[in-house]
């Protein structure tokens, strides 16, 4: 019951699971080939197993050979990414129905991963998605991997999210993003890419976390001394937040939060669903006892700059709301009194009209390293959702990027040869101007 | 806390306010009344006085302010482990609902049970636990014997750092009855040493000792590790620990050593750790290091020393000579280091040249501040490095020709890569040894100055122009003037 399917869409939501996966198997002591290590010394170890295969079922699905298959789907307009799933280390860990790969890319173009070449897979994934749904006993809903700038992950993702809205009315839909650094940028058109999509997926998403790879970048540097950090090092960052979010659904704890719980504590109005995420610890495996992380250590940290994982500053902004997510070795009795020392700080503002503002949620698995990794292993560690109004600079940054290139339409013959009208540009810069606007409204005081 | 002084609080650790402190004195301070505690704080500044009160020296602080007298009731002198850990992990019990009689017949009569239930769930569930952390909770003593070992016996890993556990013999109490102990982390506490040897067999099962901030020495290192025959990581960081004898018979399983910030740390003390068979990574932060030498090894040989070391750290240290990273090549296992923030290290605008330069001065790296080192990172690097000093290779005797090649001892002993890097790439070719400036328009620029000879109290002119352009208004102003260019110059 409680099932969940995780959507990998484009390069970036493909690399991204497969660190995931290889993260979740990690923990849930799953060999590279889905069959779970069964030989443990003693018996109180096999009776913990026994505990955590229940739980499990949540995101990987038992064959009848005993294999553990993620409920996981894998989908590129192109095929070199997910070659490299088929060839790399998990490659038996996956049925090979769920890797899914087109011919031809979106080209960093948001039309051809949502008109002209998206369209001629969409049904295809679509019937893959069904087969595994109808796995699940009880299906809670989707997470969705994508970046917002390439073509894929904008385009194709925006048409995806519209024909399951249509299939699953009822399902709950994440999404995990990565927004386009306001430094380091990877393709030209991001922009055009980015509020396109915005404009057509938020109807359809219930919540989207964003991440931005300059934050974690800056994160890898500073923290881990990692001198040139590569797409590996981020994702493993990143996926360290994606795990903790998902640890209630996946392992036992005294307080659970569910896919669900999370939507009716964080989204106060159904657009505005963009809660920045930030973590803590991250020190460095050098530094391992060098540096000690109590209950109070961890919450304070999460509320700094040097630890979220998108660039945006909440001191200028108000929050709405707070999910607060523990895991390892944390008493309710310190997760307390570490809130009541924050409410009580003034740094951290809350709207007028949210009294409470925090959600708390308790795991008792510490978070797992990967071997090889820059992270050092911690006895504790927390993820913090916030929907913060000071996103809004996020948004901002975008929409100004946009009107520069818009006002000499640059670029934009590549759009309106797959079919897209100049109109759908103006109704989706509308639509995030009357975000901007949203968030402006719900920041102020009564 | 009772008020009675007994003889042995001498020596306690104790918390007042969240201050720790080591009990130095107890009596009576005349002429107040009552009885009195003498501390001695870890702060050295939190203090009054060093020990003397009005010209009576009561104890001894090795600070001017780092002594106080204080009331006992004030002072919390900690809890036993087992109560510590029953704070931290027992969830209260539920209100009434646990305290169900029931009847249970004990041999002939029968006899009421009252709130077993919710005991035996607290049982349970302290003998689940395997990892404990009990930072800042003020263990002081084991408690009783043979209690935790029937409560906790799982316990794999305990976090006791920052408690008031005041000697060795303490935490032998605590660890005799965890016969699975693995990782024991006893940073930021002060334990003095038992006078007796160690039970053997206390510490079988320890993998991972950290005693971070003890103020340790290294003989009492060495003596610890006497009673942890399995021991595969120490973390020693904070102690100013001078490193004064080669450990014979210990620390031969160690892998991982941490001595980061221990000021006191010279190159030559390293020498004295260089034989630890298995020590795989070592990490010398924050050491104040400048130079490393390996005397033992000759031209194009590797060092007997540290064998097994394959991940060095010296980040924030005073490296600020390139030898540094040559003897560094020596080490016959070295794969991965990482030196941030050293002098030589530092400049922004240069360090992609700094990682070339480190990367082809050490061939085995694999990689460098945690960045992995490609085939075609190093290829660029090993290149660069032969061009940049081309020119001293072949002032130090280097020749293309193999027979005619006579290079000095100086330079094959300072680059100790170059005549493999030879083999590799082939000798420098002369044209690639030849400076050039590069062709910018400024270096090729030439000033004129316009003198008006008629008119003597306008200023000079000066004009940068191109040689070309010089060369033509020289011409025209020949022809033109008849040849009084000279006046032009």
């Amino acid at each position: 019951m409680r099932e969940c399917l995780s959507i990998h869409i484009g390069q970036a939501g493909i690399q991204i699971g497969d660190a995931c996966w290889e993260l979740y198997c990690l923990e849930h002591g799953i060999q590279p080939n889905g069959v779970v290590l069964d030989s443990q010394p003693d018996q109180l170890e096999n009776a913990k197993m026994e505990h955590t295969n229940a739980s499990f079922d949540t995101f990987f699905c038992e064959t009848r050979a005993g294999k553990h298959v993620p409920r996981a789907l894998f989908v590129d307009l192109e095929p070199t990414v997910i070659d490299g799933i088929r060839m790399g280390q998990h490659r038996s860990l996956f049925h090979p129905e769920q890797l899914l790969s087109g011919k031809e890319d979106a080209a960093n173009n948001y039309a051809r991963g949502r008109y002209s070449v998206g369209s001629k897979v969409i049904d295809l994934v679509l019937e893959r998605t069904r087969k595994l749904a109808e796995q699940c006993g009880g299906l809670q809903g989707f997470l969705i991997f994508r970046s917002f700038g390439g073509g894929t992950g904008s385009g194709f993702t925006s048409l995806l999210m519209e024909r399951l809205t249509g299939e699953y009315s009822r399902k709950t839909k994440l999404e995990f993003s990565v927004y386009p650094a306001p430094r380091i940028s990877t393709a030209v058109v991001e922009p055009y890419n980015c509020v396109l999509t915005t404009h057509s997926t938020t109807e359809h998403t219930d919540c989207t976390f964003i991440v931005d790879n300059e934050a974690i970048y800056d994160i890898c540097q500073r923290k881990l001394g990692v001198e040139r950090p590569s797409y590996a090092s981020i994702n493993r960052l990143m996926v360290q937040a994606v795990s903790s979010i998902t640890a209630s659904l996946r392992f036992e704890g005294p307080l659970n939060v569910d896919l669900i719980e999370f939507q009716t504590n964080l989204v106060p109005y159904p657009r505005i669903h963009f809660p920045m995420t930030a973590f803590a610890p991250i020190v460095s495996a050098d530094k391992a006892y060098r540096e000690q992380f109590s209950v109070s250590d961890i919450t304070t940290a999460c509320f700094e700059s040097s630890n979220q994982l998108v660039k945006c500053d909440p001191r200028l902004g108000k929050y709405m709301a707070c999910c607060l997510l523990y895991r390892g070795d944390v008493v309710p009795k310190e997760v307390n009194a570490a809130i009541a020392a924050t409410k009580s700080r003034h740094s951290v503002q809350f709207v007028d009209w949210c009294p409470t503002g925090f959600k708390v949620g308790i795991n008792n698995r510490p978070p797992t390293v990967m071997p090889g990794g820059d992270l050092a292993k911690v006895h504790r560690a927390v993820c913090m959702l916030s929907n913060t109004t000071a996103i809004v600079e996020a948004w901002a940054r975008l929409d100004h990027k946009f009107d520069l290139m818009y006002a000499k339409r640059a670029f934009l013959h590549w759009y309106l040869r797959e079919g897209m009208e100049e109109a759908e540009f103006l109704e989706a810069r509308e639509d995030l101007a009357a975000l901007e606007r949203d968030y402006e409204e719900v920041g102020q005081s009564f | 806390m009772s008020d009675t002084l007994t003889p042995d609080v001498i020596g306690r650790r104790v918390e007042v306010n969240g201050e720790h402190a080591t009990v130095r004195f107890a009596g009576v301070v005349p002429p107040v009344a009552g009885p009195w505690l003498g501390v001695e704080w870890d702060n050295p500044e939190r203090g009054k006085h060093d020990g003397s009160h009005e010209g009576t020296v009561y104890f001894k602080c090795r600070h001017p302010t780092g002594g106080s007298f204080i009331r006992p009731n004030k002072v919390n002198f900690g809890t036993d482990f087992l109560t510590a850990i029953k704070n931290r992990y027992v969830l209260e019990d539920g209100p009434e609902e646990d305290r169900k009689e029931q009847i249970v017949t004990l041999g002939n009569k029968p006899v009421e049970t009252v709130g077993f239930d919710s005991l035996m769930k607290q049982q349970s569930q302290l003998s689940k636990l395997q990892e404990v952390s009990l930072r800042n909770c003020a263990v002081s003593c084991a408690g009783e014997k043979g209690g935790v070992a029937e409560a906790c016996p799982n316990i794999r890993r305990v976090d006791l750092s920052k408690n008031l556990l005041s000697s060795w013999d303490e935490v032998i109490h605590i660890a005799d009855q965890l016969r699975h102990l693995e990782v024991l982390n006893l940073s930021e506490n002060k334990l003095k040493f038992p006078s007796g040897s160690a039970l053997t067999g206390t510490f079988s099962a320890l993998k991972v000792l950290v005693l971070n901030q003890t103020g340790i020495t290294w003989a009492e290192v060495l003596w610890c590790a006497a009673w942890c025959p399995g021991l595969e990581e120490l973390y020693l960081e904070s102690n100013n620990i001078v490193i004064s004898e080669r450990p014979t018979d210990v620390l031969q399983t160690v892998k991982l050593l941490d001595l980061s910030s221990n000021q006191l740390i010279d190159e030559n003390q390293l020498y004295l750790i260089a034989h630890l068979p298995r020590l795989e990574q070592l990490i010398l932060s924050d050491v104040g290091i400048s130079s490393i030498h390996f005397p033992d090894a000759g031209i194009g040989c590797k060092t007997s020393m540290f064998p097994s070391l394959q991940y060095l750290v010296v980040n924030d240290n005073q490296i600020s000579q390139w030898s540094f990273f040559n003897e560094l090549d020596k080490l016959p296992s070295l794969r991965a280091l990482s030196c941030l923030r050293n002098p030589l290290t530092k400049e922004d605008k240069e360090a992609n040249m700094t990682r070339q330069l480190i990367i082809a001065s050490i061939g085995q790296l694999k990689t460098l501040n945690k960045c992995e080192i490609l085939p075609k990172e190093r290829r660029t690097a090993e290149l660069d490095y032969r061009k940049a000093f081309g020119n001293e290779w072949k002032q130090a005797g280097g020749h293309q020709d193999p027979d005619k090649n006579r290079l000095s001892e100086e330079f094959l002993r300072a680059h100790r890569r170059y005549q493999f890097l030879c083999l590799k790439y082939g000798a420098p070719e002369d044209w690639e040894l030849k400076t050039q400036q590069p062709f910018m328009l400024k270096n090729q620029l030439l000033t004129l100055k316009i003198k008006y000879p008629d008119q003597l109290d306008q200023k000079v002119l000066e004009k940068q122009l191109p040689a070309f352009v010089m060369v033509k208004i020289r011409r025209i102003l020949i022809l033109a003037s008849g040849g009084m260019v000279n006046k032009l110059w």
